[in-house]
């Protein structure tokens, strides 16, 4: 056979492959698109993770249960059910939250319970608005809040206290704690979610180097630096939860701790919570 | 009526009015030499219609009639000229397509990215072929220019070919080069800034070379731009005009060359007279230009779907964020490799322009008359060791050459890249069970006795993991380390693994923490 003609075949054979290749390509086509679309989603959520735990967990939690008197919570059964209704928000609820994290909040919609930072009440995120991100990765941090709705249980508000508020004199006499009741205290009102499980603000347990809470408030107040009126460790403490503000420890920012305490704990509920506090050394 | 109707008279008109128009669509073949060409037949009329074709059809014009028969052999060129074209085109044509489908702005670019992937049919195949046949095209200019060195083909007549082919390996890394930004991820991003970055280095105009490319002090939305116009218009242009030149002198002015040994050895007379033959275009070489456009394609199309190749995408891009393993595409690597040698405007500018200039001028340096490669031991030796100079640099140029990262950082690097996979990311999501495994404490052995079949691919990045540390540990790179590889649930289908490794570094004694946290979504997908 002339070599034309074979070129001829075999070029004809390679066209057929070729072809049938595609037509196999072309036939998975549609599944694989829709897988490609699942496992974006996925990367999604899990970019969204990195970023939530970067710009919104030291208010709304870094599993997102809120912190009382400061920030809602977003890992919430109420949140996913009912808050498009209470706002009146007409779009979906992932919508919503991309409206919320772009644009921020001039002030709370419930400043009774979660008052947020002050004016603004939560800062704008948009780069549009003069925030850090950009929107693809304000849509990211919006597909992991909505990975919550299937398993969001709902957070209960803390109760206000029954009897006169504490104030925010240091020096008050206050009754006997129970440092076990405190524990519990300090589950419900979200402290743990700050103190204990991430680092938003000063540890609570021995970690390291670094003795537990109860043996740092005697000594902090003896260190160059300490900017407040406590002469011992109770006051510290006391100081510490009702007045944030007076004494900023290194490393952590002012006016993340809800500066609300003194207005919503009684003085029994202060004790206990001191008394938890100071069996941490 | 019917008895007036002569049909043999009929048939002819018939045959002769379709004959007719199909030799002014073929530009002179009539049906019987169309018959002739596809059976291999000699020519049917005199003179040659098959010639006339290349003077009266413009496509056909700028083809050549014929081929010496010696120049034709395969060992001779490897028709890489010929598939560095045939890539052009397949860039052309995909390219084209994908640009119905892309916004050159920042703000869209990625997206649109992924929506060709997970919304186009065959999008994934198209952006796939664009970029193999990128990178094809870069390889096979290449071989094509190494090819025609050591045949000295480039010699006499044939310097100004050579000029152009030159001209046109710069056009081809710089289209590809140019297409490297528009997808607007974290390696598109970083490598287009690292090498816009050494026009900077250019002297008296380096900062202005810099601001017309990047349209800003850092590339953004003009940047894009520019790359994307560049990309599309000024340098496509210019490869064709350019192509076309170096094509027209290749096929109507000299002809590719004879073998050296057919040209110039002691070869019998007959076998010259036999190299001298005509082949000619119709029907000979045109078939054989089909067959290897179709092995072509097929070749391709086997790379992107059986072979597996893909076209690489990391996150998007983030200015703000610069990956710990930055590169350049691999046909710069070697660029990379001398920055690290020395200034950025000797190694990055001054050498690569007299590289240039002398590739240029080697048909003018180069006096040998000779061709064969026998007779020039000195170009061939020149030849191969600026290959291996070549090889050396790109070594060189790898990130994991001459940089020394902190040894914890460098570990969880290769454990889990911030882009791409790595072995931690290849772990199946239900063997990621919660825990905290401490190196050298956790037993592997009862790593995951909760799960049915425990979880092998864990423990064995987990060994890795540990080994790592003990041989950093072995090497004096950290002191009294304590080492974790944290697992925790966080949230339905998502966990977050945190490797955390508390060492001291024992250059200044410092007490030091690194940890990363990576977070792992069940339907996450492989690459």
């Amino acid at each position: 056979m002339r070599r034309v003609k074979v070129e001829i075949f075999l070029g004809i054979v390679f066209i057929l492959i070729a072809s049938m290749i595609l037509l196999g390509y072309g036939i998975q086509e549609e599944q694989r698109m829709a897988e490609y679309a699942r496992a974006q989603e996925a990367r999604a959520i899990e970019a969204g993770a990195a970023l939530y735990e970067q710009q919104c967990s030291r208010c709304h939690g870094t599993q997102g249960r809120g912190i009382p008197g400061l920030c809602p919570p977003l890992n919430d059964r109420y949140f996913f059910d009912q808050r498009l209704a209470e706002v009146g928000w007409s779009g979906t609820l992932e919508d919503y939250i991309v409206a919320t994290a772009s644009s921020g909040r001039l002030i709370s919609t419930r400043a009774d319970l979660y008052p947020g930072q002050g004016v603004p009440a939560m800062p704008s995120f948009s780069e549009q608005f003069g925030g850090p991100l950009r929107e693809d990765q304000i849509r990211y941090i919006a597909a992991f809040i909505m990975n919550w709705e299937s398993t969001a249980e709902l957070v209960e508000a803390p109760s206000r206290p029954s009897g006169a508020a504490v104030g925010t004199d240091i020096t008050k006499a206050l009754p006997e704690g129970d440092a076990a009741r405190g524990e519990a205290l300090a589950q419900s009102l979200a402290c743990v979610a700050c103190h204990i499980a991430s680092p938003t603000g000063p540890a609570w347990l021995p970690s390291g180097d670094q003795p537990g809470i109860g043996t740092r408030a005697e000594t902090r107040i003896g260190e160059a630096g300490y900017s407040g009126q406590a002469t011992n460790a109770f006051e510290y403490l006391f100081e510490a939860i009702v007045l944030p503000n007076v004494h900023v420890v290194a490393g952590f920012s002012e006016g993340i701790m809800p500066a609300n305490y003194a207005q919503t704990l009684s003085d029994q509920d202060l004790a206990d919570l001191i008394a938890y506090l100071l069996t941490l050394k | 009526m019917l008895k007036s109707l002569n049909f043999q008279d009929l048939r002819e008109k018939v045959w002769g009015m379709i004959d007719r128009r199909v030799r002014i669509i073929t530009a002179g073949l009539g049906l019987n030499e169309i018959r002739a060409v596809l059976r291999g037949d000699p020519p049917t009329e005199k003179p040659n219609p098959r010639y006339k074709v290349h003077t009266t059809s413009f496509l056909f014009h700028i083809r050549p009639r014929y081929y010496e028969a010696g120049s034709t052999i395969f060992t001779h060129t490897f028709r890489l000229g010929f598939f560095t074209t045939f890539f052009f085109f397949v860039e052309l044509v995909t390219g084209l397509i994908l640009m119905i489908y892309y916004t050159p702005s920042p703000e869209k670019a990625y997206d649109s990215i992924l929506n060709l992937i997970s919304n186009v049919p065959f999008g994934l195949l198209l952006r796939d072929i664009h970029r193999l046949g990128a990178e094809a095209m870069v390889i096979f200019t290449f071989l094509h220019m190494l090819r025609t060195y050591l045949t000295g083909s480039y010699k006499k007549e044939r310097s100004f070919t050579w000029f152009t082919g030159v001209f046109l390996l710069g056009i081809t890394m710089f289209l590809s080069f140019s297409g490297y930004l528009l997808p607007w991820d974290q390696l598109a991003y970083w490598a287009v800034t690292v090498g816009t970055s050494m026009a900077e280095a250019a002297p008296l105009f380096g900062n202005e070379i810099n601001l017309l490319l990047r349209g800003a002090p850092d590339i953004g939305a003009n940047g894009l731009l520019r790359f994307y116009l560049l990309h599309v218009v000024l340098l496509p242009l210019l490869a064709v005009l350019v192509i076309s030149i170096h094509y027209y002198k290749v096929s109507r002015e000299h002809g590719i060359s004879l073998p050296a040994s057919i040209e110039e050895g002691n070869v019998p007379e007959e076998v010259k007279k036999k190299a001298k033959q005509r082949i000619d275009y119709l029907p000979d070489l045109l078939t054989h230009e089909v067959f290897l456009v179709s092995l072509g394609l097929l070749a391709v199309l086997l790379s992107v779907t059986v072979f597996g190749y893909h076209a690489p995408l990391e996150s998007v891009a983030n200015p703000q964020v610069t990956p710990l393993d930055t590169k350049a595409p691999w046909y710069f690597w070697f660029l990379q490799g001398m920055l690290k040698l020395g200034d950025k405007t000797l190694m990055g500018i001054i050498i690569p322009t007299i590289a240039a200039v002398l590739l240029i001028a080697v048909p003018y340096i180069d006096r040998n008359p000779h061709r064969s490669m026998y007779k020039r031991p000195f170009a061939v030796a020149i030849g191969l060791f600026a290959v291996l100079v070549l090889i050396v640099l790109s070594y060189m140029g790898l990130p994991q050459y001459g940089i020394e990262t902190d040894p914890a950082t460098r570990i969880v690097q290769d454990l889990a890249p911030e882009e791409g996979e790595g072995p931690l990311r290849l772990v199946p999501f239900d063997q990621l069970l919660p825990g905290v495994y401490e190196v050298n404490l956790t037993d592997t052995k009862r790593m995951c006795a909760e799960l049915d079949y425990g979880c092998p691919a864990l423990v064995e990045v987990f060994e890795i993991f540990s080994q790592r540390i003990n041989q950093a540990v072995a090497e004096g790179k950290m002191m009294d380390v304590q080492a974790v590889l944290l697992i925790e649930a966080w949230q339905k289908d998502l966990v977050k693994i945190t490797p955390r490794i508390v060492y001291t570094d024992p250059k200044d004694g410092m007490r030091k923490t690194y940890e990363r946290h990576i977070y792992l979504h069940r339907e996450r997908g492989r690459e």
